[in-house]
């Protein structure tokens, strides 16, 4: 023990050592991050569609997939309004895929996308785009 | 000025470092991007990387569970580690009859392995209602050999008249260990404090056996499930090794310089 250290109050040296400031680091990262999360875990996921002229389509139904366990299985599905906008509720996952199809424009590949914790709120940053028949 | 160059060393140290580390590089890479390590031609860089093979174990399995489970144990055998091997250590330290023999009888124990004993501590463990609890599950690990020698070379540094002193002013056999010899001896109980973290968080065979229910096991178990889960999980494998090797490391890379003094000190005792 140096001489410095004993000079310093208990209180001090118990505080103000890398493990302690490590530990609270640590701590405060969590407690952020868990915050954050509080904040962002309402499930919902919003979105676009558009067909490949690149117009909006209305009515085209969205399907929200969840995997589950090792397969995607189907969770919920939503309709978009006149701008082709949807807004899923309820995803209760981490890892999930966006399907977009309306009979006579087209059908949307599924999108995968991931998130960083379950029902995180998420807006896709690539409208999704019905090609095909239909 | 030294005699010879040194850069001969530097070098033949830092070919053995970089071949020592570039193991952990590559656990590191593919956790952050899948590629598979047999892809040829193996790439030094991660494509694309992002941190969603972390999130996925986290959720696969209860992570934080068995994250838990792994801390409690450890923080017991540290604990219990600290203070039976110290007074354990003080013990030797002292002259009495038949300390060559116990002295004999603790180095031929630390050539018996762990599996030659298992049934035994697992029957005692039973017997004792422990089966499938934190203290059941670091009751083996809470006193090793090799740690008590570790103190038994820190104390024996000490000077005899210090002893003496701290005897002539009335402190007792107890009070001379936690007042006097823990305190000279930090180096000694780091190494105890690293040595035993790292032996209960990775120990594997014995939490197999004494857990029953999937709440308690540790992180090691937790590996083995995970494993049996997924078949096709290079980079989330890789996430896995990660999350449980880092305590380990971040209280080596914390605790490194009492560590080293602690498994010195023995050595350069004059």
């Amino acid at each position: 023990m140096s001489g410095s250290e004993v000079s310093r109050p208990l209180w001090h040296r118990l505080l103000v050592n890398r493990f302690t400031i490590v530990l609270a680091s640590i701590a405060l990262v969590v407690a952020i991050w868990n915050a954050y999360i509080a904040l962002h875990d309402h499930g919902v996921v919003e979105g676009r569609v558009v067909d490949a002229a690149g117009q909006p389509v209305e009515g085209a139904t969205v399907v929200l997939w969840v995997l589950d366990f090792t397969t995607f299985v189907e969770k919920t599905r939503a309709i978009t309004d006149v701008d082709g906008r949807f807004v899923i509720h309820g995803n209760d996952s981490h890892n999930i895929q966006i399907e977009a199809e309306k009979i006579g424009v087209g059908r949307a590949r599924r999108v995968p996308v991931r998130l960083y914790f379950k029902a995180e709120d998420v807006r896709l940053p690539s409208p999704l785009v019905l090609a095909g028949s239909g | 000025m030294h005699r010879y160059p040194r850069w001969p060393i530097h070098l033949a140290l830092l070919a053995a470092s970089f071949a020592m580390l570039v193991p952990f590089y590559w656990v590191l890479k593919t956790s952050v991007s899948g590629e598979n390590i047999f892809a040829y031609p193996p790439s030094v860089m991660p494509k694309a990387p992002h941190l969603f093979y972390y999130v996925d174990v986290w959720y696969y399995i209860p992570f934080a569970r068995y994250f838990l489970n792994s801390v409690v144990v450890s923080a017991i055998a540290v604990a219990a580690n600290v203070v039976l091997n110290a007074m354990a250590g003080y013990a030797l330290t002292r002259h009495f009859a038949g300390k060559g023999v116990v002295l004999m009888l603790f180095l031929s124990c630390m050539m018996v392995p762990f599996q030659a004993t298992i049934i035994p501590a697992y029957l005692i463990t039973g017997k004792l209602g422990l089966l499938d609890s934190y203290l059941g599950l670091a009751l083996p690990q809470c006193s090793t050999i090799v740690c008590i020698f570790v103190f038994k070379a820190s104390f024996e540094a000490v000077p005899q008249s210090l002893i003496d002193a701290a005897c002539i002013d009335g402190l007792s056999e107890w009070g001379i260990i936690w007042r006097m010899m823990i305190p000279l001896a930090k180096a000694a109980v780091a190494t105890n404090v690293i040595l035993s973290f790292i032996w209960s968080w990775n120990n594997f065979l014995w939490p197999l056996i004494v857990t029953r229910s999937a709440d308690m096991q540790t992180l090691p178990l937790g590996l083995a499930r995970f494993l049996s889960y997924q078949e096709d999980t290079t980079g989330a494998l890789y996430a896995f090794c990660i999350m449980v090797l880092a305590p380990g490391i971040l209280l080596f890379l914390l605790a490194q310089k009492e560590f080293i003094e602690g498994l010195t000190s023995g050595a350069i005792k004059a």
